[in-house]
C-alpha cells in the first residue's frame, strides 16, 4: 500500500498539470476542426437550371443550395416532399410528375436530373439513327422548355449517369420501394451542394465579331462597291448554361460562315477571281435575345456603310432541314432582292438534289420579339433573309441550342451541302453567272466544300457552352473565333456590348454535388448504448477480477467517503 | 459528430476504463504509462526509419513473402522497447503485477492515439457514414488485450526469476506467437484476402484467448513464490 501523503502529492500534481494542459488540448482541436475535409462517398460535377429574370420577372431555379436527403418514388399521395431532394433520371420522368412539381410549383428540398451519356458534350460514343435518342431528345427538349418558362423556388441540378450515381439511384430506389425513405431518423444518403445565394450578373456583356473581304475596285471607279453580308449568331441559351453547345442552333451556322469565308478568301486572294463585290462576315451575339447583339451591331454601322449593303444572308440551324432549308423573308417574294436570292438558291438547290421553300413573315414593329436575325436587318431597312433548317419561327429562347442539342444529332453531310448551297449561289451572283451550270466549288478541286474543316470545327463549337452572359470580353472561344476568321479575312474587329437590359442573369451555374451515405440519429443513440454497456461490464468485469465483488459494490459508496478523505 | 464521439469513445473508452478500474488507479501509476508512452513513441520512429531504409517501396498492394518477413522481423523492435519500458524505465516501487500492467496500457494507449485517433478524427468526423471506424475501435481493443498479454508475458520472461520450469517453453511460444500477430493480421488481410470485419473478428479472438492464457500463466507463476 502506498502512503496516502505521497497520494495525495500526486494528485495535486496531476491537477496543475492537468489545468494546464487542458487549454492547449482544446486549441489544437479547435484548429483542427477549422480545416474542412471534403470526404464525400461520391462527388459529382452538377449543372444547375438557369436562373434570370425578363423585365423582373423571375424564371428558372431560383435557389442553389442543397442539403437534403434523397428520394425517387412520389407514389404515396399527399406526402411531403419539401425536405426531399428527388433524384430522377429522364428514362422515367413522368408527365404527372413534371405537371405536379414544376409546372404547378409544389414545394420539392431539390431535383437532381440525371442525363444520359449521350448528351454528355466530351462523349465520344456516336449513336446518332437511333429512334430511341430522338425520342430521348424530343422528351429533353420538351422539358428544357417547360423549365426555361417556369419559376422554380427549389434548386434544379442536372446530371449526367454514371456508375457511382446509377449504384446510389439503385440503393435509393430499393430503399423507397421497401418503404424506408432517408430521413432524419432512418439515415440513407444525402445530396449536398454548398453554395452562396446567386448573385446577379453586373452588366453582362455580349461581343460581336465581324471581318471584310473587300472586293476589286475597277479603275477611277470613285463609287463604294456594294457589300453583301453573311452573317450567324453564334451564342446559345439553355435550361443549364454549362451544358448548352448549340451544336446545330448555331454551331451549324457558324461552322457555315467560317467555311463560306475560307473558301472566298481563296477566291479573294487572287486578283483575276476578286468579285466587284465586298463581302462582310459577322459573328453576332445575343442570338437568343430578341437578336440583340445583331441590332446593336447594326445600329453601330454608318449610314453609308449601312445603304452599301445589298443584302445580307443569315444562316441558322442548318442540320435540323431533313428534307430541305428554308428562306425566311419579311419582305414579300415579289422583292426584287428577295427573288434574286431566292432564284439563285433554288437554281443550285435544283442541281445538288436539295429543296429550298419561301417562307414570308411580316415584321410586326409593336411586338418586342424577334423570331429571324433577318428581322434586325429589314427593321433597319436593309435587305436580308434567314436560310435556316427550321420551318417555322421560333418562340422566345426556343432553338437556342440548349440541353439536347448535340453534336450526336448533327448531320453533318447536311451542313457541307448547304455550305455548298450559299457558297456556290453567292459565286454565281458575285460573278455574274446566274442561271449558268457552271460549279466553282466543285468536289475534289482546289475549292471543294472541306468536310474535315467542317468537322473540326463543329467538335470545338460541340465543346464550348456559349451562353453569352457567361462568356467573358476576351473569353478563349472568342478569341479563336476572331482568330480563326482573322486567318481569311481583313480588318476583324470585335464590338462589346451590353446585353439587352430587359433580361437578368445569375451566376452559380455550376457546381459540386457531394453524396454521403449517413447514418440515423436513432443508429448513433443505439450504438451509444451498446457503447455504454460494453464499457460499463468491462469496468465491473475488472473491478471484480482484480479486487473481488466486495469493492465493485463499496464502489458506489465510496464517493462521500472519499471526500471526507480529502478533507 | 456524434458519430466520431462513438467511435471514439470505443477506441479510446476502454483505456481509461481499465485504469480507473483496476489497482492501478490507486497506487498512481500514470507516470509509468506515459513514460511507456514515450518509449513507444521512440521505438515507432526507430521502426518507422527501419522500415524506410529496409523496404522496397511496393507499388501494389501484392503480398510480397520476402518483404513481409523482413518487416516482421522489424516489427520485433517493438519486442525491445517494451523490454527496455519493462526493465530500464525506473518506476516508483510499484509491485511488478502492476508495473507490466501498466506498461501495456501506456503502449496500447500511445498506440491507439498514434493509429487510430487521425483517421478517427478525419473519418468519422464527416456526414459518411461507415462501419470501419466502429471495427477500428473494436480493433483498438484486441490491441489493448494483446499488449497487456506481451507485457505480462514479457515481465515474465525478463523479470520474475524464479518460475516454473516446466512453463517456460509455454511463456517464450506464447510471447512469440504475441509479437507475430501483428505479421499474422497483415498476412490474413493482404495475403489471405479477408475482409476488415473478418480480420477485426479474428483479432479480437485471438487477444481474448492469448490474454486468458497469459492471465493463466501469470497466476500460475504467481503462486509458488507467493
Amino acid at each position: 500500500m502506498a502512503d496516502p501523503n505521497t497520494a495525495a502529492t500526486a494528485n495535486r500534481r496531476r491537477h496543475v498539470f492537468d489545468s494546464s494542459f487542458y487549454p492547449v488540448v482544446a486549441l489544437v482541436f479547435i484548429l483542427i476542426a477549422c480545416v474542412e475535409l471534403c470526404d464525400a462517398s461520391t462527388v459529382v460535377d452538377v449543372y444547375r437550371l438557369i436562373q434570370y429574370d425578363i423585365s423582373g420577372a423571375p424564371f428558372g431555379s431560383r435557389a442553389s443550395s442543397l442539403n437534403h436527403h434523397a428520394g425517387s418514388s412520389f407514389s404515396a399521395p399527399g406526402s411531403d416532399l419539401s425536405r426531399t431532394v428527388a433524384i430522377l433520371s429522364l428514362r422515367e420522368l413522368n408527365e404527372t410528375f413534371i405537371r405536379e412539381y414544376i409546372d404547378q410549383g409544389k414545394p420539392l428540398g431539390g431535383l437532381l436530373l440525371l442525363l444520359p451519356q449521350v448528351f454528355r458534350s466530351d462523349n465520344s460514343q456516336t449513336v446518332v439513327d437511333d429512334s430511341e435518342y430522338t425520342d430521348m431528345k424530343k422528351q429533353l427538349t420538351d422539358l428544357e422548355q417547360r423549365l426555361i418558362h417556369s419559376t422554380i423556388q427549389y434548386p434544379v441540378y442536372f446530371a449526367f449517369e454514371d456508375e457511382d450515381l446509377a449504384k446510389v439511384l439503385a440503393d435509393i430506389q430499393r430503399n423507397d420501394a421497401a418503404g424506408q425513405p432517408a430521413t432524419a431518423t432512418t439515415g440513407g444518403y444525402k445530396f449536398i451542394v454548398t453554395s452562396t445565394a446567386p448573385k446577379k450578373l453586373a452588366s453582362p456583356t455580349m461581343t460581336n465579331i465581324q471581318g471584310w473581304l473587300p472586293g476589286l475596285k475597277a479603275d477611277g471607279d470613285s463609287n463604294q462597291l456594294p457589300t453583301i453580308a453573311i452573317v450567324a449568331s453564334y451564342d446559345t441559351f439553355g435550361a443549364a448554361p454549362g451544358l448548352s453547345v448549340g451544336s446545330d442552333s448555331n454551331g451549324s451556322g457558324v461552322v457555315a460562315l467560317l467555311e463560306i469565308a475560307r473558301l472566298f478568301s481563296v477566291l479573294y486572294s487572287n486578283p483575276n477571281t476578286r468579285g466587284r463585290y465586298n463581302l462582310l462576315f459577322g459573328l453576332t451575339s445575343g442570338g437568343p435575345y430578341n437578336y440583340n447583339g445583331t441590332q446593336k451591331w447594326l445600329r453601330s454601322f454608318d449610314q453609308r456603310l449601312r445603304e452599301s449593303i445589298d443584302y445580307a444572308i443569315c444562316l441558322n440551324s442548318l442540320s435540323s432541314g431533313d428534307n430541305g432549308l428554308w428562306l425566311h423573308v419579311s419582305k414579300p417574294p415579289e422583292n426584287a432582292y428577295v427573288k434574286q436570292i431566292f432564284e439563285g438558291l433554288s437554281n443550285v438547290a435544283e442541281e445538288l438534289g436539295l429543296k429550298v421553300g419561301l417562307k414570308h413573315k411580316k415584321i410586326n414593329v409593336s411586338n418586342s420579339r424577334v423570331a429571324w436575325e433577318h428581322e434586325q436587318f429589314s427593321r433597319l431597312r436593309v435587305t436580308a433573309a434567314t436560310l435556316s433548317g427550321l420551318s417555322v419561327a421560333p418562340n422566345l429562347l426556343e432553338n437556342t441550342g440548349g440541353i439536347a442539342d448535340k453534336r450526336e444529332f448533327v448531320n453533318e453531310a447536311a451542313i457541307v451541302r448547304s455550305v455548298k448551297l450559299v457558297a456556290e449561289s453567292l459565286a454565281r451572283h458575285i460573278y455574274g453567272q446566274e442561271g449558268k451550270n457552271i460549279n466553282i466549288f466543285a468536289d475534289n478541286s482546289s475549292l471543294a466544300v472541306s468536310p474535315s474543316y467542317i468537322g473540326s470545327w463543329l467538335d470545338l463549337l460541340s465543346r464550348t457552352p456559349r451562353v453569352a452572359p457567361f462568356l467573358s470580353k476576351d473569353d478563349a472561344f472568342i478569341m479563336a473565333l476572331k482568330k480563326e476568321l482573322a486567318d481569311h479575312v481583313v480588318e476583324v474587329n470585335l464590338q462589346h456590348d451590353v446585353i439587352d437590359g430587359m433580361f437578368t442573369f445569375y451566376d452559380s451555374t455550376v457546381g459540386t454535388l457531394q453524396i454521403y451515405q449517413v447514418a440515423s440519429v436513432t443508429f448513433d443513440l443505439l450504438l451509444l448504448l451498446v457503447l455504454g454497456s460494453y464499457l460499463i461490464t468491462l469496468f465491473s468485469f475488472l473491478v471484480i477480477s482484480t479486487r473481488g465483488v466486495d469493492d465493485l459494490i463499496s464502489l458506489f459508496r465510496r464517493p462521500p467517503s472519499r471526500k471526507a478523505k480529502a478533507a | 459528430m456524434f458519430h466520431f464521439f462513438n467511435c471514439a469513445i470505443l477506441t479510446f473508452g476502454p483505456h481509461a476504463v481499465y485504469y480507473s478500474a483496476t489497482p492501478l488507479s490507486e497506487y498512481d501509476t500514470l507516470g509509468t504509462s506515459v513514460k511507456t508512452a514515450v518509449v513507444y513513441l521512440v521505438t515507432a520512429l526507430v521502426k518507422l526509419v527501419c522500415l524506410a531504409t529496409f523496404l522496397k517501396v511496393s507499388e501494389s498492394d501484392i503480398f510480397d513473402p520476402s518483404q513481409e518477413l523482413l518487416k516482421a522481423l522489424i516489427g520485433f523492435i517493438d519486442v525491445a522497447g517494451l523490454y527496455f519500458a519493462l526493465t530500464q524505465l525506473t518506476h516508483r516501487n510499484i509491485s511488478q503485477n502492476h508495473k507490466f500492467q501498466a506498461v501495456g496500457l501506456g503502449w496500447a494507449f500511445a498506440d491507439s492515439v498514434l493509429h487510430r485517433l487521425a483517421p478517427l478524427w478525419v473519418g468519422a468526423r464527416g456526414l459518411e457514414f461507415t462501419w470501419d471506424y466502429v471495427l477500428q475501435g473494436l480493433e483498438a481493443n484486441a490491441n489493448l488485450m494483446l499488449s497487456l498479454s506481451l507485457a505480462a508475458l514479457g515481465s515474465l520472461m525478463w523479470l520474475r526469476k524464479n518460475k516454473p520450469k516446466t512453463l517456460i517453453p509455454i511463456i517464450y511460444a506464447c510471447a512469440g506467437f504475441v509479437a507475430t500477430m501483428p505479421s499474422i493480421t497483415s498476412y490474413l488481410r493482404w495475403g489471405v484476402g479477408w475482409r476488415l470485419p473478418e480480420v477485426v473478428g479474428f483479432q479480437l479472438f485471438t487477444s481474448l484467448t492469448m490474454a486468458l492464457v497469459s492471465w493463466q500463466l501469470f497466476s500460475a507463476c504467481q503462486k509458488p513464490s507467493a
